[in-house]
């Protein structure tokens, strides 16, 4: 089962590279993304009775936090890959891409899913490690695909800071596998999750400690979280829209996955406090910048990058105060954010390949003249800030709770400063290039292939907050594996 | 192999490691920077090979050649072909200078000794005692990284923060399993080919790899 | 009984070291630069000259500038006598040389300052321009060899856990493992970069320059003529005879006599002669193939230095 659900995007991929680009391989790449959804509620309806499944000799395990994680990735790329399509036959069109680049984009867009997903379903600390690398990879060549001046800066800036992130987190998994050599009691596989959890309690302290912090540091350039974060922007707002979907909504957060499981070792080797003071400070480092640069910025790609460091930094603070309720909140937001997010990208992505600038200045008044897709994208800014009825409002205020439950009150109320600052600022960004002046010309329409999965992502985003229903049982299995 | 001997090489091996690093901060054209990341792979081989002939470990010596295959070969002859290419093969002015630099390496090192006392205490080892010294030669690649101006000065910075981490890692646990370590040597020459080329592309479009002139996207 | 033959083996030892020095330091120089030239493709004077020309200026006259004062003459005798004592506390011939319990190293770089400090002074004293340049040259170098040179010693004192030379030189006859720890290996690769700066060899400064404002040690003593100028040139040689003897003793010390016997003596005399000339023409080879540093990068030279010798530090608590 697990096998399978790696084999979908590795074949789909493989098709992709060997056969010539036509849109029917673009579709396949759509339905690969769909195979892998389903596969994941399958495993999801497996694993939240408790018995997790293995699979590849020990190699791959899904638990209901990887369940749940393997269902985020999948309905962001369905969204991705419906999208990527349209991408690619504009650019195409446009004579910026030839067949031979389209079909390396469809390959390396597989791969990512592939390396994505053989992240979450590792059993492995060492596993994880290296698909976490191989997405790094993958991406770099995946950003600067559009091969302009600023996207191969912005892909070179990622793969050096995301090279040295990753560099630090393997020194953490050796300090860890060293203290779980030295703690007694393991198992033929000293690096495996379970033992190490089993195990944690004999790890020792001091080395632990240095092992979460390079963990933290390491993973965190992957999340995005200050004071790593400088890649960030710059590459998703110079990788093509569809990527920054994925970037954006999943791949931080598979990065985040890993912080979480290294955290449940952590909290069982050195107590609570440790693992929670510094994702603290790391969330309100990162809530504070985000803050201060959302208010200038002119690119409305750009901006929803920063609004990234802002949910990233969010999502550290509700892990950081650990509690189930917490845990169970963060995982909804990351569900949230992910389609929130990716259904902006993928938006804003339509928006540069209509007006052909990304500037906010320049496309102003979008609701009047291009009503569809900018309902789309104001209706997205308002399920990302946090408003009833998307799920990002229900996530948030459990958080907040949770963090004031656990006695992080003050970091609380300090984010939510931050968050009014956010606020105010994305929302005159989001004036300028919603409302204004009508203009001469009609309002154009947005064609329906683009524009109904978009909708329905929006939608997607509005049930889950307006009734947990199908997830509620599989987020309550997930936190009871962060939070036991 | 007698203890003492297999202390002394293990010392002199891993000092070198650490020494090379520094050196990268000392020296400025960088022809001469790939000889000493040519050394160090070489030196990290030799851990390896030691520790691995000390424990009777063959799959430790395999690795051993490997790594001396790729750090010490493969890499260095990459990046000397960007090198070549590259007219002002010198490092253009660092961000710091060479004297603060080296005095901020042996500010690194004692940084490191401190950091990694919980470690060396836990395993009492001479390969343990070591350890700090893998943690300096990352630190100091992570300080050339930063104070760097060149890109291919920054593929270097990546590289030592890289053999660092491999230090620590033979030196801690004799080698993670293997199938991590493949895949870490795997993603280090992949990293080192993705670099090329996007080197390659780099310099086709803006005509030169200094840092400096890609600076359009910032806030 | 034994104790005063074995003082007066002791003083006898000590007195071979000095002459050695004395004698030796002048040719070390001549055979030095036929090597040099040799490499170049040029005959070259002889290697004795150098003594030759010593004669050749104690026999002229004594001039000195108007407006010097007491130091001026002073300062060739001081560094002279200096260089003196430390070769003769230093174990160059034996290891046992006079007074060798103060034999320390500290002691024995600021027995050596106190001569070139002297000279700086009287570089300046002489009221030109290009001896104030030359001592401010001269000085800076040195203020940045110091902290080199110490943690040098540091690094060096810890196989023999003291700082006292000729215990450092028997701890390595005794255990000649040490040697090929890193902390040595370090600890006399910085030393090796400190000697070429406080003498005055290239890459640091050129002896032979002629060129005012490339001179660093030159333009110090550029008013100097006659016996005060032969004084200087005995006193730079024995400087640079004394320190690559200690260097030498230092990695290779077999062939010192760990007696003091007559056969003793004559032996580590001999092997002394060979390794110093040894290190010496390596040393001219080196020359030859190198560049003057510029001056302002001089500063990085010697911070690597002080960092290798912090390495050597490192690796010295650390491996065992």
């Amino acid at each position: 089962m697990l096998v399978l659900v790696l084999a979908l995007p590795v074949v789909c991929g493989l098709v992709s590279g060997i056969v010539p680009w036509r849109r029917a391989t673009g579709w396949l790449g759509t339905a690969a993304a769909s195979g892998v959804f389903v596969s994941g509620i399958v495993i999801a309806v497996h694993v939240v009775h408790g018995r997790p499944l293995g699979g590849l000799d020990g190699i791959l395990r899904a638990d209901a936090l990887s369940a749940f994680m393997v269902v985020v990735i999948g309905v962001i790329a369905v969204l991705a890959t419906w999208q990527g399509v349209r991408y690619l036959e504009a650019e195409m069109a446009a004579g910026r891409c030839t067949r031979r680049h389209a079909s390396l984009y469809g390959v390396l867009v597989q791969g990512f899913l592939a390396t994505m997903l053989l992240a979450v379903l590792a059993a492995n600390l060492g596993v994880l490690w290296v698909a976490v690398e191989a997405t790094t990879i993958v991406t770099t060549f995946l950003v600067g695909h559009r091969r302009t001046r600023s996207s191969l800066e912005a892909s070179w800036k990622y793969l050096v800071i995301c090279s040295v992130g990753i560099a630090m987190a393997f020194l953490g998994t050796v300090l860890v596998y060293l203290a779980a050599l030295h703690g007694g009691g393991h198992g033929p596989h000293p690096l495996d999750w379970t033992s190490l959890v089993a195990q944690s309690r004999h790890l020792d302290p001091g080395v632990m400690r240095l092992a979460f912090a390079l963990v933290v540091l390491g993973y965190g350039t992957k999340v995005g979280l200050a004071p790593m974060h400088s890649w960030l922007p710059d590459a998703h707002s110079q990788a093509p829209a569809p990527v920054s979907a994925l970037m954006s909504g999943v791949l931080l957060t598979v990065a985040f996955y890993a912080i979480l499981r290294f955290k449940v070792i952590a909290d069982g080797a050195l107590g609570a406090a440790f693992p929670r003071t510094l994702l603290v400070m790391v969330s309100l480092l990162s809530l504070a910048v985000a803050a201060s640069l959302l208010l200038t910025q002119r690119d409305y790609k750009r901006m929803l990058a920063y609004h990234s460091i802002e949910h990233m930094g969010l999502i550290a603070l509700g892990a950081a105060a650990g509690s189930p309720l917490a845990i169970a909140a963060v995982l909804l937001h990351i569900l949230g954010h992910g389609l929130a997010k990716g259904v902006l990208f993928l938006a804003s992505g339509e928006i540069l390949l209509v007006e052909g600038t990304s500037e906010i200045e320049h496309v102003p008044a979008l609701l009047s003249r291009r009503p569809v897709l900018g309902g789309i994208f104001a209706f997205g800014l308002v399920a990302l800030l946090g408003f009833p009825p998307f799920s990002l409002f229900v996530s948030e205020l459990n958080m907040l709770r949770a963090e004031f439950q656990v006695g992080l009150g003050w970091a609380a109320v300090a984010a939510l400063a931050c968050m009014a600052v956010i606020f105010g600022a994305v929302m005159s960004h989001g004036r300028h290039m919603l409302l204004g002046p009508k203009g001469t010309a009609a309002p154009a329409m947005t064609p329906a292939l683009v524009a109904v999965p978009l909708i329905g992502g929006l939608v997607l985003c509005a049930f889950i907050g307006i009734s947990v229903w199908p997830l509620g049982s599989l987020l309550h299995a997930a936190a009871k594996i962060v939070a036991p | 192999m007698s203890a003492s001997d297999y202390s002394s090489a293990l010392g002199l091996a891993a000092a070198v490691v650490l020494l090379c690093a520094v050196v990268t901060l000392w020296r400025r054209s960088l022809g001469s920077i790939v000889r000493v990341l040519a050394v160090q792979g070489l030196a990290l081989a030799c851990v390896a090979m030691v520790i691995g002939i000390d424990q009777h470990d063959a799959g430790l010596m395999v690795v051993a050649v490997l790594v001396l295959a790729a750090k010490a070969i493969v890499v260095p002859t990459l990046i000397t072909r960007v090198v070549r290419h590259d007219p002002a093969s010198r490092e253009t002015q660092p961000l710091v200078n060479v004297p603060a630099s080296l005095v901020a390496a042996g500010a690194l090192t004692f940084l490191a000794f401190a950091a990694t006392r919980s470690v060396t205490l836990l395993v009492p080892t001479t390969a343990g005692r070591l350890i700090p010294l893998g943690l300096a030669a990352m630190l100091v690649g992570f300080f050339a990284l930063v104070t760097r101006r060149k890109a291919v000065s920054q593929i270097v910075g990546i590289l030592l923060v890289d053999n660092g981490v491999a230090l620590v890692a033979f030196l801690a646990t004799a080698g993670v399993p293997l199938i991590v370590e493949l895949g870490a040597s795997l993603d280090v020459m992949l990293a080192v080919v993705v670099l090329q080329v996007l080197a390659t592309q780099l310099r086709a479009r803006h005509g030169s790899l200094d840092l400096d002139q890609l600076t359009e996207l910032h806030d | 009984m034994s104790t005063v033959f074995h003082l007066t083996g002791v003083a006898v030892a000590s007195g071979v070291q000095v002459v050695a020095i004395a004698a030796g330091g002048p040719v070390l120089v001549g055979a030095m630069r036929k090597v040099r030239c040799r490499l170049e493709g040029r005959i070259g004077p002889p290697i004795l000259q150098p003594l030759r020309d010593i004669r050749k200026l104690f026999r002229k006259e004594r001039i000195r500038p108007d407006q010097s004062t007491w130091i001026f003459p002073l300062a060739p005798v001081v560094l002279v006598a200096t260089v003196a004592v430390a070769a003769a506390i230093t174990p160059l011939v034996t290891t046992e040389p006079a007074l060798g319990s103060s034999s320390d190293l500290f002691a024995l770089v600021y027995l050596l300052l106190v001569g070139s400090t002297l000279l700086a002074l009287a570089g300046m004293d002489a009221g030109t321009a290009f001896g104030g340049m030359g001592s401010s040259r001269a000085v800076t170098i040195g203020a940045l060899a110091e902290p080199a040179l110490l943690v040098t010693i540091l690094a060096l004192s810890f196989t023999a856990h003291s700082s006292n030379l000729p215990a450092i030189v028997r701890a390595t006859l005794a255990d000649p493992g040490s040697l090929a720890t890193p902390q040595r290996l370090f600890a006399l690769g910085a030393l090796l970069i400190v000697i070429v700066a406080e003498s005055g060899r290239l890459p640091v400064d050129n002896p032979a320059t002629h060129l005012e404002l490339t001179m660093i040690h030159e333009a110090m003593i550029l008013e100097y003529a006659g016996p005060d100028l032969a004084l200087v040139t005995v006193g730079e040689a024995m400087r640079l005879t004394l320190l690559l003897g200690i260097f030498v003793n230092l990695v290779v010390p077999w062939g010192m006599s760990t007696s003091t016997n007559v056969v003793g003596i004559a032996v580590g005399l001999v092997a002394l002669a060979a390794k110093v000339a040894a290190v010496g023409v390596a040393l001219a080879i080196f020359e030859v193939c190198s560049a003057k540093v510029r001056l302002f990068r001089l500063p990085e030279l010697l911070a690597g230095a002080f960092v290798l010798a912090l390495l050597g530090v490192v690796s010295g608590l650390v491996v065992r």
